[in-house]
């Protein structure tokens, strides 16, 4: 148990930093939005333009989120809690490098250090349970799905790697 | 007459060897994701669309459709032997589910849970059947202002019903329509926030956004103190109820399905509100309410009859007028127009036969879910038995596929990894996800009949109220969401509903 939870505070007097920061970013989301419709155009000679709903839908933004400050204001909620960011961070970033080197080395190597990743390192599974999960998930995902499914996952864009079926 | 032969035509078609298959590892792979508590039927469905891409519009849907049923069927399991509902809807099972474990009469359990869920499903599917031809027809004759206002109305309802605040339903609703207006703009074809990205012009893929937010960032909230439920092999001592159990469950069952089918066919009603509710009607109207979290038979028939009726009254809003009334059908009625079909009215027109071979798949999935269900009761928690780092390497594995061969791009895998942090700030600050969902899919609809409405007026927004049909939508959505204001309540169970 985490000491967030244990100290529970009975009422929130000030509004919660992460509280802030959301409704902030919905306001600027809307009126990025806001702006960027009426270049789009509002109204063409034949009717609505492609601008006007995102328009209404960039107003309603900025509009719920005015009213979630007021409301925040006057009595500040509870936000749920914290997240753990060790693991937030783990898998986020695995998963860039995965996508970022997936057509460069293959689907069935970047797949392989991925999940080796994940069960050994980040999971502490034994060698053996992790290699096997490991090789099931990389090479015989890739197998399975191009030819059992007819689904392609990409092969390396690296010519060594991809003469020796990676 | 004219729906039984076409219904006959159905089963001709769904009991092909290949439809078959694909209807039992719809069941399967639906009951596996039911029985897993880490990933819920709204990232499963999207998860497992890719697989579906390659088969023809009739398997596809058939396996996805058993999917979303199957996880009904699941969630039970783990709520039954574990105290652990595998989802939401099945929350309210554990109270006699688990106290009937506890003094060895599982098996029961589960045998009058599957019987019952069979019941519920197999009854809210002849409500489709029998509803199809004429709100069809009724659809029809909607015009372009009719069904934008009956989008509103869906809209609003789940917007209102969502979590505890309309606003924070309101900003999720409006960010879900911004998100499905990205790429061209379907009339005037300009580019729109795409941010000059030619990956963006199609879109935003569907399937990576909702496994983003929905399964990835289920799995980033893990905590570390949330610890995985001890998995014992379960005591069947015996899989058939006694007599009694089977004469107390049925009056609970029909109750179930009366409640279950009613509730589904509402927009924004989900699964837990109906079991929830059903289990409310046995504490009031069961001869052996003083049992009732004691293990009482009646406190898992009721709940779980109503869980799988009105996960199948549900799909007559989707089928007949196009509308999703849950998250799940949301990403449901993706995969249909991803396969090039529209559900509503013109379903049954324009694809006659899909459509009806879908339906006769619905009894064939519920029989193959009781024949599953119970017997391989062994299997199902053997899965819980994994442990949870194995679990978690194996989901992100699948979401990374999911999320690629949608269109065979990496960008896609970005998209869902940001859509998965979106979705983990959304959690933090309680907005409820599943008006989001509802208008990604709705979005691009929504805003043609608007804009197709408006041309038809020339840009006069009175059509919307000078026609009969629209004008008492409008006036109904326009009420809901000033519900609030006119301190109109809803209900309590409303409130704590865990699905929104």
């Amino acid at each position: 148990m985490t000491t967030e939870s244990v100290m529970t505070e009975p009422q929130r007097t000030r509004v919660a930093p992460t509280v802030l920061a959301g409704i902030g970013a919905f306001v600027v989301v809307g009126v990025y939005v806001l702006i960027s419709s009426i270049d789009l155009g509002l109204w063409t000679s034949s009717g609505p333009g492609p601008g006007m709903f995102p328009f209404a839908m960039g107003g309603l933004l900025v509009a719920m989120s005015a009213i979630w400050l007021v409301q925040e204001l006057r009595q500040p909620t509870e936000t749920a809690s914290g997240v753990d960011r060790g693991l937030v961070i783990a898998v986020v970033v695995s998963l860039a490098l995965l996508a970022a080197v997936m057509d460069l080395i293959g689907f069935q190597l970047s797949m392989f250090i991925f999940l080796m990743y994940h069960l050994k390192i980040r999971g502490r599974r034994g060698w053996v349970s992790s290699l096997i999960i490991a090789l099931a998930g990389s090479v015989g995902a890739f197998y399975a799905f191009n030819y059992g499914l007819n689904v392609a996952l990409p092969t390396a864009g690296i010519t060594v790697l991809n003469s020796i079926g990676l | 007459m004219d729906t039984l032969n076409e219904l006959a035509n159905g089963f001709a078609s769904a009991l092909t060897w290949q439809n078959l298959i694909f209807a039992f590892l719809g069941c399967l792979l639906g009951t596996i994701i039911g029985v897993l508590p880490g990933i819920g039927p709204v990232a499963g469905v999207a998860l497992l669309i890719p697989l579906t891409m390659n088969l023809d519009a009739t398997g596809a849907i058939i396996m996805l459709c058993a999917i979303f049923y199957g996880t009904a069927y699941g969630g039970t399991i783990t709520s039954v032997l574990l105290n652990t509902p595998g989802e939401a809807a099945s929350a309210i099972t554990t109270i006699d589910g688990y106290a009937m474990t506890k003094i060895g009469k599982a098996g029961a359990a589960l045998t009058i849970a599957a019987v019952g869920s069979f019941v519920g499903g197999t009854i809210a599917t002849l409500g489709l059947v029998a509803a199809a031809k004429p709100l069809g027809e009724l659809g029809l004759l909607v015009g372009p202002p009719e069904f934008f206002a009956l989008m509103v109305v869906g809209i609003s309802l789940l917007v209102a019903l969502a979590g505890k605040s309309m606003v924070k339903a309101l900003i999720s609703g409006a960010l879900g329509l911004l998100i499905s207006m990205v790429g061209i703009d379907p009339v005037a074809g300009a580019p729109r926030f795409t941010f000059g990205s030619d990956n963006l012009l199609d879109g935003v893929s569907f399937v990576a956004v909702i496994v983003g937010v929905f399964g990835l960032s289920e799995i980033l909230s893990y905590r570390k103190d949330s610890k995985a439920a001890a998995v014992h092999a379960p005591g069947l001592r015996s899989l058939l109820p006694t007599g009694t159990e089977w004469r107390r469950s049925a009056p609970s069952m029909a109750r179930g399905t009366g409640i279950g089918f009613g509730l589904g066919l509402i927009p924004g009603m989900t699964g837990s509100v109906s079991s929830l509710l059903a289990y409310g009607a046995e504490k009031k109207f069961s001869k052996h309410r003083n049992e009732l979290g004691k293990g009482a038979i009646e406190g898992v028939a009721g709940p779980e009859t109503a869980n799988n009726a009105h996960a199948n009254a549900a799909l007559i809003p989707l089928f007949t007028l196009g509308i999703p009334a849950s998250p799940t059908i949301a990403v449901l009625m993706g995969a249909f127009l991803q396969q090039g079909l529209t559900p509503g009215p013109t379903l049954f027109t324009e694809h006659s036969e899909i459509a009806w071979a879908i339906i006769a798949s619905l009894f064939i999935g519920n029989l193959l879910l009781l024949l599953l269900n119970v017997p391989l009761v062994g299997l199902w928690t053997s899965i819980l038995r994994v442990p949870a780092s194995i679990l978690t390497a194996l989901i992100l594995l699948f979401m990374v596929i999911g999320a690629y061969t949608i269109n065979f791009n990496v960008f896609d895998v970005f998209v869902m990894i940001g859509f998965g942090l979106l979705g983990l700030a959304l959690r933090h600050l309680d907005i409820p996800l599943a008006p989001m969902v509802l208008t990604l899919v709705l979005g691009p609809l929504m805003e043609r009949s608007l804009r197709e409405s408006l041309e038809i007026s020339q840009g006069d927004f009175g059509i919307f109220v000078n026609r009969p049909i629209s004008m008492v939508l409008i006036g109904v959505g326009v009420l809901i969401i000033l519900s609030p204001l006119l301190k109109l309540r809803k209900p309590k169970a409303l409130n704590e509903d865990p699905e929104t």
